[in-house]
């Protein structure tokens, strides 16, 4: 067992890592949505999704047949992260439009914006399985995996000891760092991150600053969705495949990874999804990697009974973000 | 007038908090509104700025009629607040927090940033502090600055003695003195009646949702009703409190 372990550690650390790192960047918009208007954005998942798709239509039109390399590589990786972007950045503002912003306007509970959340999913996930991936995808059984054309070259870059380090992993990780570390920026240099900041730490003094509640609520699930177009992009480039659920399981272990490092704290969004990658993926060697999704849920339940707040609280409201 | 309102009913729900109320306040005036815990005082500033929608009535500013202008928007006509409770954004420092007041509108703020670095030297030793581990003083210095920052008209001020002590109170109504000398015309609502009357020009008595009484602050300082039931029926006290502190 021990020598399990050892032996399958350096392996388990660099997918733990890559998995983590698109949990964290999913976490980012649960936790911005929850910092500003304390909402669990149920639906962020199927946005998680539409990224996926929106780099398979790219990837489609294009028709792109063997791995890229070189600037190629570069361009096609530039332009299905806008379009990843701006698609699942879309679908998050058309969704608060449709689903949250009609509740909160005429002052309905949490609760009735939760059950609207799931609402949303359900008919993203069946719109997507029904109308989108048989008619715009051409792909008449709807909710079967679907394959994509492999984009990079995944023979191991390096190795260290027994570890392959491989392109798609360095991307995964690396990206979202950078991804991280902008929205960080973002949060907290910027005007509008000054705006938001406000608005998730008192949202009526927010009003008396002239700031603009509906704008950063806006922005915040656009930027939300960002991240996750991004992430459902290097799913896309790791996995090679979605669905039109994807986003369910993934959906909930990014939850996992926001509620563990302090759902509304960015910075523990992103310790969060490392950790849990790491944690189901060392999890594995011991039990098997069947056992990896009851690993992140058992982490989530003792989470949630011992130490709700996370590892690091909740900070966009009390202290830096 | 600067601000003008007339009927103006607010509802919660079904309960009506404001069941018609009307003031004025004329440039250049200190307006204080009293009245008990739950008369509306608070209800009465954040439909002013836009925090809360009128069921009916309307509200003039600067002659315009501003009863659907949205909130964010009316701080850029001018219409400041320092709301209750201070909302002091607890994780940003001193200094974030003041240009969060400036956030709507552009330009140079070095000039605005010293006046009020200037009226709260108190605030220029701790910019960097975060506004949640402030004192209660320290954090309302913050709320009026903020206010200030904005480059209000009118500065509307919710309680900015509770929860203070004595001479910290009077600090803060002298610096709202000040700050009216200046040129900004305040609208101050508070439980401190007697200190409020003796600052403010023109008073508003307020009781469950309307105006008991309209008058010249100096005439109700000295009306038995009012006496009886804002200001404990003892003068006295409070006059001596503000000539040893001011
Ligand atoms: N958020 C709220 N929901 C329901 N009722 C409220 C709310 N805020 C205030 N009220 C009610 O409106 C009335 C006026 O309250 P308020 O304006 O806060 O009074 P004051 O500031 O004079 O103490 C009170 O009866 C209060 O209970
Ligand atoms: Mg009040």
């Amino acid at each position: 067992m021990l020598n399990d372990f050892i032996d399958q550690f350096g392996p388990s650390t660099v997918g733990g890592l890559a998995a983590g790192a698109i949990y964290a960047l999913i976490a980012l918009g649960y936790t911005m949505v929850y910092g500003v208007l304390r909402l669990i954005n149920f639906a962020h998942s199927e946005i998680f999704m539409i990224g996926t798709f929106s780099g398979l239509a790219v990837i489609m039109t294009l028709g792109v047949s063997e791995p890229q390399s070189g600037i190629a590589l570069i361009g096609l990786l530039l332009l299905l992260s806008v379009v990843a972007m701006v698609g699942s950045g879309a679908a998050a503002v058309a969704l608060e439009q449709i689903a949250y912003r009609p509740l909160r306007k005429k002052g309905s509970s949490r609760l009735a914006a939760l059950i609207s959340a799931i609402g949303a999913s359900i008919f993203l996930q069946e719109l997507f399985a029904i109308v989108v991936i048989p008619h715009l995808y051409d792909h008449p059984r709807g909710r079967d995996n679907i394959g994509t054309q492999q984009l990079l070259d995944k023979e191991p870059l390096f190795t260290l000891g027994n570890t392959d380090v491989r392109p798609d992993h360095l991307i995964v990780i690396v990206a979202s760092i950078a991804m991280m570390i902008a929205l960080d920026f973002f949060v907290n240099r910027s005007r509008i991150g000054r705006g938001i900041r406000a608005t998730a730490q008192n949202p009526e003094t927010a009003v008396l600053m002239g700031i603009n509640i509906d704008r950063i609520v806006r922005i915040t699930f656009f930027v939300g969705g960002c991240m996750a177009g991004i992430a459902g992009l290097l799913y896309l480039l790791q996995f090679e495949e979605t669905r039109y659920n994807i986003g369910f399981v993934l959906g909930i272990k990014a939850f996992t990874a926001a509620v563990l490092g302090g759902i509304g704290n960015l910075r523990g969004a992103l310790l969060g999804g490392l950790a849990l990658g790491l944690i189901e993926n060392w999890g594995a060697i011991f039990f098997g990697s069947a056992w990896k999704d009851v690993i992140a849920f058992t982490v989530l339940v003792v989470i949630l009974m011992f130490r709700p707040t996370g590892i690091l609280g909740e900070s966009l409201q009390v202290a830096r973000a | 007038m600067l601000l003008e309102i007339s009927d103006m009913r607010v509802h919660y729900g079904k309960i009506e908090a404001l069941k018609g109320i009307s003031l004025e306040v004329d440039e250049g005036e200190i307006v204080t509104l009293i009245g008990a815990n739950g008369a509306g005082k608070t209800t009465t500033l954040k439909t002013i700025s836009g925090l809360r929608p009128v069921s009916s009535g309307s509200i003039r500013f600067q002659g315009k009629n501003i009863t659907k202008v949205p909130g964010h928007k009316r701080v850029l006509l001018g219409i400041g607040q320092s709301p209750e409770g201070r909302g002091v954004f607890p994780g940003m420092t001193v200094h974030e927090n003041l240009l969060m007041g400036a956030y709507a509108r552009k330009g140079d703020l070095s000039k605005d940033l010293e006046e009020v670095y200037g009226l709260f030297p108190r605030l220029a030793e701790r910019k960097t502090q975060f506004g949640g581990t402030m004192s209660g003083g320290e954090q309302q210095m913050v709320a009026i600055g903020r206010a200030l920052m904005t480059k209000p008209r009118v500065l509307l001020l919710d309680e900015p003695s509770m929860g203070l002590a004595p001479l910290l109170v009077a600090q803060i109504f002298d610096i709202i003195r000040e700050i009216n000398r200046r040129g900004t015309t305040v609208l101050l609502v508070e439980q401190n009646a007697s200190q409020a009357l003796q600052l403010a020009h023109r008073a508003y008595v307020l009781e469950t949702g309307q105006v008991l009484k309209s008058a010249p602050a100096a005439d109700l300082l000295n009306d038995p009703e009012v006496r009886a039931a804002y200001l404990g029926g003892d003068l006295g006290q409070p006059e001596e409190e503000t000539s040893e502190t001011g």
